[in-house]
């Protein structure tokens, strides 16, 4: 990390709730949820590539607002992006945030594995 | 006659300047080529060959195609003919098809990749040059890897529908391309379900693995250091540069390399792999590795899942 002193509108922070467990965590304006949710010892939204890539860290904003960076076609479509279906890993708040987790991870932890690797 | 190594790989990313700077930056690879669809081409400093990493922007990560190169042109043909025999269909694309490459085989493996096989790409040379060369470049930037060293793809895998695209990919690359089981990983009440290869052609452990998952993708592409000291160092220029680190620093038992997994930002898995693990032969017996070892196999020093091996990648 670079020791330049944060502009003001990055030292906002807002609280992120995630609906599936209550935990809350807070999140500066310039992190991405998921960074912010481990940075502080939290958990519940799964965690894999942090680039927008996997789609492990799906979730559904149903309250507040965010900005985003580009996430990958091939987990969120234009229409989910309308519905507020977002990867965590990309969304920065700018207002408090309400999330419910639709990664696909969640999925694999209610299949047990059978044959070692799937 | 015959395979010699990887060649290249082409990774779709989601934003070409913040994979750039990965790519130089971080890993320290240089630009050798942009061309008008805006397609980069990069290689690293131990490499003698135009490029190793071709980056296309896309709207999803993963990869395109995978490409080995062969020792000699007419090796092409044979290898078409081997290809027909075994059922599949190939086409020979002509030279420039693949950038600053000659005539290539275009096909695909059982597992869905798409595989390039090529016997000549422009040559460019090392950054220490051939004549009473340095150790090492001394404008190297981050980590400076060696070179882009193996790619592991992972192929469907549902024994339940009896679906197994690690055992066909593994029969393809062996009975086409003589390429030499090194080591795997067996499942199942039988132990008789292959649900990983590795698999070469150089005289390292592996040049390609197959791990079996649900749907096929790019597990991870690897990048060669020389040893332990340099994964470290690694590691802490990646911590410099917030990367993703997926898994820090350590050994695998399977190949016995020192590894860490990491990220691009687009979320593709990138490996730095260290040390030779041991000399590999085409008369060297296969190493298995069973179902409640198979963690074992891949973390040596756990022994668990670490990071998300199996549920992420792209
Ligand atoms: S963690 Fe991979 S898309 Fe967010
Ligand atoms: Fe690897």
């Amino acid at each position: 990390m670079k020791d330049e002193p944060m502009s003001r509108a990055e030292n906002i922070r807002f609280e992120v709730k995630i609906l599936d467990t209550g935990e809350k965590f807070s999140c500066s304006a310039s992190d991405h949820l998921l960074r912010a949710m481990l940075a502080l010892g939290r958990k519940g939204i799964p965690s894999g590539c942090h680039g927008g890539g996997c789609g492990v860290c799906k979730v559904k904003v149903t309250r507040g607002t965010f900005t985003s960076l580009v996430m990958s076609r091939a987990h969120v479509s234009e229409e989910e992006e309308r519905d507020g279906i977002v990867l965590a890993c990309r969304v920065m708040p700018t207002s408090d945030l309400e999330v419910e987790v639709v990664g696909k991870l969640k999925k694999a932890i209610t299949r047990p594995k059978a044959f070692g690797l799937v | 006659m015959g395979v010699m190594r990887i060649g290249h790989v082409n990774l779709r990313v989601l934003d070409m300047d913040a994979a750039l700077g990965h790519y130089m930056n971080v890993m320290g690879m240089k630009e050798t080529h942009r061309d008008a669809a805006g397609n980069v081409y990069l290689k690293c400093w131990d490499e003698w060959d135009k490029y190793s990493l071709m980056l296309t922007a896309s709207d999803r990560a993963g990869m395109n195609h995978i490409a080995y190169k062969v020792e000699k042109d007419a090796d092409l043909d044979v290898f078409k003919k081997r290809i027909e025999d075994y059922g599949t269909a190939v086409e020979i694309v002509p030279a420039g098809t693949l950038f600053a490459c000659g005539r290539a085989l275009k096909f695909n493996l059982p597992s869905g990749h798409e595989f390039y096989l090529y016997a000549e790409k422009e040559f460019v040379g090392k950054d220490v040059g051939v004549t009473n060369p340095a150790p090492w470049p001394t404008d190297k930037k981050g980590i400076a890897a060696h070179w882009l060293d193996h790619a592991l793809l992972m192929c469907e895998l549902n024994p339940e529908k009896g679906i197994n695209k690690v055992q066909e990919s593994t029969d393809f690359m062996m009975k086409v391309f003589d390429f030499h089981l090194a080591e795997q990983v067996v499942v199942g009440p039988n132990q008789d379900i292959k649900a990983a290869t590795w698999l070469f052609r150089t005289s390292t452990p592996h040049d390609l693995a197959f791990v079996g998952g649900p749907v096929m993708g790019l597990h991870h592409i690897a990048f060669f250091l020389d040893e332990w000291n340099d994964v470290l160092k690694a590691a802490d220029i990646m911590a410099m540069n917030n990367v993703k680190v997926d898994v820090t620093p350590q050994r695998h038992g399977i190949t016995r390399g020192y590894t860490i997994y990491f990220f691009d930002p687009s979320g593709n898995r990138n490996e730095t792999f260290a040390g030779l693990g041991y000399l590999a032969q085409p008369d060297m017996p296969t190493v298995t590795w069973t179902e409640d070892q198979l963690w074992r196999g891949i973390f040596y020093h756990t022994g668990e899942e670490a990071g998300a091996f199996t549920s992420v990648y792209t």
